[in-house]
């Protein structure tokens, strides 16, 4: 990689870090180890394909679809099948663990990886329904389904009146 | 059904704590993004290591300045160039190391007549022993109607990657503003992409910037960039095009020559499996469609999803599957009481209902096994979800979607 690149790529990475391990966090709900490994992995493919990246419009956006692949990828390996997990992750003390927060990834640890992207992608990273086909390689009719399939059971779980949790 | 945008309000109170949650994580960030480029570092150095291991029955052969890698050769063997050229040597096997010189002097003679400056090369021995080299060479050229900046790049690309797959499509304009482009595949199976473009996507300057990118069946990725200024960027526009059209850019990222500057590089790492891979919702679709149908267009990707244009001569229509295991959590919300149990369990429910614009329709048989896997076929009296109907209704029928819905072949694979 030339200095420049290089430096272009440094620039990048310590911009989009903090973001990217804030995703991460909600994609793992709450696990604050593997998301930093997710993190990690993430930047290292970034970087090793940085100099064609670095050409795409948006190298921000394309971090984040790398992010949640690599997610569903570890989420693969570690079980062949999609399903929500049974054993929830432990949540590590990182900040302050108000009822919303361990409310929030409680349900999120609930749902199933796939879905638990599309919830991320569409609410956190406000991305539309396409954008998220997209990431996830799939079509928009699926991830409609997994919508709101995701957005009912986080309904029962969370109760109609989520802000209730929120800080005043 | 749910509709786009956070209409809901439990939407608009979900995305508010999430982004409360989400916001209260916080990291040393410095040290996860210096983490993360050492995770990026090792990895080159392990493509490096494969493949220095990987070619050890592979030996140097210096020519003229030039090195050729010949299997089973003798060491230091001096072969001419024409000698190589008359043995017609496998491209797989030929592997030629270029200097930065070298790189810029292969350019300047695939180049048409004209003045060059501004020359300067990388070649394919990186001064960094943890860096991949990124042979690549760029100069300003003027044919006598205005200066301008040509780059050459070349790399490898894992066959049938995500990122040769890239390179062979045109870039969605949504994303990417462009005048042209156009992907074609060359005689010897190479995809070549043109795109006529501008270097700023907001075309805040109107700097063009057309590019051929290249692969061939084999990885060999080199990408061509030209520009109607005598710099990428802040430069003034020289003239009202880049100097060399399409075909020209074409035989240029085509040379011979770069494939073995290619050859010279480490391998690239296979890519992550990315989940539903083990699918190939493509090919099976392209397989179950009834006969008699042409197919105009179809999806790029292997895996859970695929569509393909199809024409019976009546209109252009877009049919879409998804093949989904493990969806039994969802059956209820998908299969309502009008849907139909087959003998061995298999739900079947069909819709026939308003497309997302206008006149379009769209048809859907779904389908879920009694083991959760799902596969559901959506067809449209339209070419994509996003035109207007070019016909009354879509070229499948009910029962056409339904067989091929049912067809055992779409697990064939996982």
């Amino acid at each position: 990689m030339r200095k420049a690149r290089a430096d272009e790529y440094a620039e990048f990475a310590a911009a989009r870090a903090g973001h990217l391990y804030r995703s991460a966090c909600l994609l793992t709900a709450g696990d604050t180890h593997l998301a930093e490994d997710l993190v990690q992995e993430a930047l290292g493919r970034i970087y090793v394909r940085w100099s064609r990246i670095s050409l795409v419009g948006n190298p921000a956006a394309y971090a984040q679809t790398v992010l949640v692949r690599v997610f569903l990828t570890h989420q693969r390996r570690r079980s062949s099948r999609e399903r929500a997990t049974d054993v929830l992750p432990e949540v590590a003390a990182a900040g302050v663990d108000t009822p919303l927060r361990l409310t929030l990834l409680d349900a999120l640890a609930r749902l199933p990886a796939k879905d638990r992207a599309v919830v991320v992608l569409r609410y956190w990273e406000d991305r539309s329904i396409e954008e998220t086909a997209g990431v996830l390689n799939a079509s928009a009719a699926a991830v409609r389904t997994r919508c709101t399939r995701a957005l009912k059971q986080l309904r029962g779980l969370l109760g109609e009146d989520i802000g209730a949790y929120a800080r005043p | 059904m749910f509709a786009d945008q956070h209409e809901d309000p439990f939407e608009e109170r979900l995305a508010a704590a999430l982004h409360e949650t989400g916001g209260g994580f916080d990291t040393d960030r410095t040290a996860l993004a210096a983490r993360g480029e050492a995770r990026g570092r090792r990895t080159r150095f392990v493509r490096r290591a494969a493949v220095a291991g990987g070619t050890a029955g592979v030996v140097l052969a210096c020519v003229g300045g030039v090195l050729v890698l010949r299997p089973g050769g003798t060491a230091t063997e001096a072969v001419p160039s024409s000698a190589t050229a008359s043995a017609k040597p496998k491209p797989s096997v030929t592997a030629t190391h270029a200097t930065d010189e070298q790189m810029i002097e292969t350019l300047k003679h695939l180049l048409p007549k004209g003045d060059f400056s501004e020359e300067r090369g990388q070649g394919t021995e990186s001064a960094d022993d943890r860096k991949v080299p990124a042979p690549s060479a760029g100069l300003v050229f003027d044919d006598g109607d205005g200066a301008a900046a040509i780059g050459v790049a070349v790399g490898r690309v894992q066959p049938g990657g995500t990122e040769a797959r890239q390179a062979a499509q045109c870039p969605d304009r949504v994303f990417v503003p462009y005048d042209a482009c156009k992907t074609s595949r060359l005689a010897d199976g190479s995809v070549v992409t043109v795109l006529q473009g501008y270097e700023y996507p907001d075309r805040r300057v109107d700097t063009k910037l057309w590019s051929a990118e290249l692969v061939t069946p084999t990885g060999q990725h080199i990408t061509v960039s030209e520009w109607n200024a005598a710099a990428e960027k802040d430069k003034p526009v020289t003239r009202t095009d880049p100097p060399l059209d399409p075909a020209q850019l074409t035989r240029l990222a085509a040379a011979k020559e770069w494939r073995a500057v290619a050859n010279a590089l480490p391998a690239p790492l296979p890519e992550p499996e990315l989940p539903g891979s083990d699918l190939h919702a493509r090919t099976d679709l392209l397989a179950l469609l009834p006969k008699g149908l042409k197919v105009t267009d179809k999806s790029s990707d292997e895996g859970d999803y695929a569509y393909a244009v199809v024409d019976d001569g009546k209109g252009r229509s877009m049919v879409q599957v998804n093949v989904q295991p493990d969806m039994l959590d969802a059956a209820d919300d998908l299969f309502g009481s009008s849907s139909e149990t087959l003998p061995d369990g298999t739900r079947v429910a069909v819709s026939q209902g308003p497309g997302d614009r206008g006149d379009q329709v769209m048809w859907t048989v779904d389908t879920m096994r009694a083991d959760g896997r799902r596969v559901v076929i959506s067809a449209f009296n339209a070419g994509t979800q996003n035109e207007p109907a070019t016909r009354e209704t879509p070229a499948l029928t009910i029962a056409q979607m339904r067989k091929m819905a049912l067809d055992a072949r779409w697990w064939s694979g996982s």
